[in-house]
């Protein structure tokens, strides 16, 4: 008795609320539930970035790198003036001195690292991305934003096409062989997975030394032939004359453990009851398929086919750089190589952003998927 | 009833799986008759092949199949000569439907039940989907599940209408035949009465026959016509309900029995000695022998069927 109404009496605010307002109820939930979530990525973004800055100006340590270089370049400098050289050793000292800490205000180096580092930070959040130190773009443009921009489509070009095609070839030939388990090409799949523990770039020198050394059938690298064709159409065949070997390497490397992955994930999935229960019923297999294993396992390939579209933006720095591929890869690998600091935190900061965006979006897109996923506290009721 | 139109025949039905360890013969040559608009409750512990039973009679099998022989009857089809299209669209939901073991899992997460519980009827009824969720609804009626539950989803409902829902799915294309896969193992003992009740109700309005798998002794008790018990993949005693519960012939039906616990009655559940024999290496001669208080010098053979005042036993004592 007494449990009865001590229920009745915890329900009670909870009907009133409910009853006040339903629809201000659910737009305040979820608005708040957005703020939260964009704070916390926001967070999440803002530590990545400031981890960067500090590794990538090695704690400081580039800043004395850059001072030896300054007052290396003044010596010099002062030594091919035959003016400066008439003087009096002091006297020049005292010049060369100034000359330094001229160049260190200038470079901002006077202050100390810490208050530089929250400064690097603000900008990079603010994706004023700044000059690059040592590098410059084809054009000959210190700005970071260009260089990257220059790079980007080629490097998209490769991405898209090998991502794409791995990720719609894998989750279609694995639910073909999830139909035909332990057929000849189900095993021959499994046979074949292990070509995944060599990256595509270790098959792309075999590839290269095959079908550009020995056969001389296709092109070692690059991106297209050494004078641009002239005609749309010419680049375009030229560009998929250059892509075959690069694809075909990321292909070689992911693609059958990609399928083998998705081969199991359906299986898995194929082989609960409701599908069972569908069978049962009688409904045709294609219809089994599409409603019974690919709506439920919508979440997980969405989530997987996002995180692709983002790997398109990382590019691979060492496979762009066996095939000569002038991308996003071979860049940060030359800006690492340089310690040019502004353009790998530059890039950084770009994934760490359209990571956390994805992210985001994703969880709206689960809410419209699986009706089990309700945003914010709904799903309790 | 036992006068009733014969409406499943089935004959020396093998099922066997194939695994690490051996085959497991979990379904070993099973003889059973079921007549129209009747009841048969097929009892035995965990792990002696009941589910398998279902299974070999609805054609669900698992990859790993061994053996799958025998002759199930459907009035004076063979069904077991169809071919697995023929099969699904001619037997599967138009003549035999199921209701599964835990209906949790057996509702899929991401459909309306209504839509689901409509799909059979736009498949094999050739129905509209809008005709097929009016049917639906009235389904729904029947079993007692409110309305608007069709445009919810299966985590949005408890777990006795669930239950229901799925019984619901079961019936939509009013089937003759309904195999009931423990469809109250799941539940409290409240829902486990309701849910028999409705069930009852439900075969003399609609005229359908039951297979109802089960452990729980009790509960079935109000829905059967006839019982069989099954013992080791074998079928060790069938008969009409009443006379069984009354008096049970086989030592292991007698044993079971004991086992329940009785309201009325002062007496202690029995427990059986021993443990059900391996499934891949099963005991020669009477299966039950080893735990059976009454064996003797015959039982190393294997016992033929005896006819009993038309009851059927498969023990020496009765020959």
């Amino acid at each position: 008795m007494s449990s009865a109404s001590s229920v009745a009496v915890g329900e009670q605010p909870l009907t009133r609320v409910k009853a006040r307002s339903p629809w201000l109820e659910t737009l305040r939930r979820i608005s708040l539930y957005t703020v939260v979530r964009v704070i916390f990525l926001f967070i999440t973004v803002v530590i990545s970035v400031y981890l960067t800055i500090l590794i990538a100006n090695m704690g400081g340590y580039v800043d004395k790198m850059q001072e030896g270089e300054i007052a290396e370049r003044v010596a010099m400098r002062i030594m091919a003036d035959p003016v400066m050289r008439q003087l009096p050793v002091e006297k020049r000292n005292q010049i060369m001195e100034e000359m330094v800490q001229v160049e260190r205000k200038r470079l901002g180096l006077d202050t100390p690292f810490f208050v530089r580092s929250l400064l690097y930070l603000r900008n990079a959040l603010t994706l004023n991305l700044g000059h690059s130190q040592k590098m410059t773009s084809d054009s000959g443009s210190r700005q970071v934003r260009l260089i990257l921009l220059e790079r980007l489509p080629s490097t998209l070009v490769l991405f898209a096409t090998s991502n794409l095609l791995l990720f719609f070839m894998s989750v279609f030939i694995a639910l073909m062989l999830s139909r035909t388990y332990g057929s000849f090409f189900d095993r021959l799949i499994i046979a074949l997975s292990p070509t995944s523990a060599a990256p595509g770039w270790f098959y792309g020198i075999f590839l290269i030394l095959i079908f550009a050394g020995l056969l001389g059938i296709l092109p070692f690298g690059g991106m297209v032939d050494a004078p641009p064709p002239p005609t749309p159409l010419e680049y375009a065949l030229s560009l998929l004359k250059h892509l075959i070997l690069p694809v075909s390497a990321l292909l070689i490397s992911t693609g059958a453990v990609s399928i083998y992955n998705w081969r199991t994930f359906f299986l898995i999935y194929s082989s609960e009851d409701y599908v069972e229960m569908a069978k049962a019923k009688g409904l045709p297999s294609r219809m089994i398929e599409r409603r019974y294993i690919l709506r439920p396992t919508m979440p997980t390939i969405v989530t997987s086919f996002a995180l692709t579209l983002l790997n398109l933006w990382g590019g691979a720095i060492i496979l762009e750089t066996v095939f000569n591929w002038p991308g996003l890869g071979r860049l940060y690998y030359q800006a690492i190589g340089l310690v040019d600091t502004p353009v790998i935190v530059a890039e950084t900061v770009i994934y760490a952003y359209l990571l956390a965006i994805t992210v985001f979006m994703l969880d709206f897109v689960y809410a419209l998927i699986d009706p089990r996923v309700k945003v914010g506290e709904g799903a309790k009721q | 009833m036992a006068t009733s139109e014969r409406l499943l025949q089935i004959e020396s039905l093998y099922l066997y799986f194939r695994t690490t360890k051996g085959v497991v013969q979990a379904v070993d040559g099973i003889n059973l008759e079921l007549g129209r608009n009747e009841a048969i409750v097929i009892i035995g512990e965990s792990g002696c092949g009941k589910t398998s039973l279902a299974r070999a009679i609805l054609r669900l099998l698992p990859r790993n199949v061994h053996k799958y022989t025998g002759k199930v009857f459907l009035g004076d089809l063979n069904v077991m000569e169809l071919s697995e299209e023929e099969f699904r669209q001619h037997i599967r939901w138009m003549r035999i439907s199921m209701v599964p073991q835990a209906a949790m899992n057996a509702l899929n997460p991401v459909l309306r039940v209504g839509d689901q519980v409509a799909e059979p009827a736009i498949i094999h009824g050739g129905l509209t989907k809008r005709e097929a969720l009016e049917q639906a609804i009235k389904m729904f009626r029947m079993v007692g599940v409110p309305e608007d539950f069709a445009s919810r989803y299966a985590f949005e409902l408890s777990g006795g209408m669930r239950q229901r829902v799925a019984i619901a799915m079961a019936l939509i294309t009013s089937p003759e035949l309904v195999v009931l896969d423990e469809p109250t193992s799941a539940l409290d003992v409240l829902t486990q009465a309701n849910i028999m009740n409705m069930l009852k109700s439900i075969k003399w309005d609609l005229g359908v026959s039951y297979i109802l798998i089960t452990h729980d002794i009790s509960t079935s008790s109000e829905l059967a016509d006839r019982v069989a018990v099954m013992y080791a993949g074998q079928i060790v005693e069938v008969g009409d309900a009443l006379r069984f519960f009354q008096s049970p012939l086989h030592p292991y039906s007698r044993k079971l029995m004991n086992s329940v616990p009785r309201l009325r009655v002062d007496m202690e559940p029995e427990f059986i000695v021993g443990q059900p024999p391996s499934l891949i290496f099963p005991p020669k001669g009477c299966r039950f022998a080893e735990r059976c208080p009454q064996r003797f010098g015959r039982c190393a053979e294997d016992p033929p069927i005896i006819a009993q005042n038309g009851r059927q036993v498969k023990c020496w004592l009765y020959a």
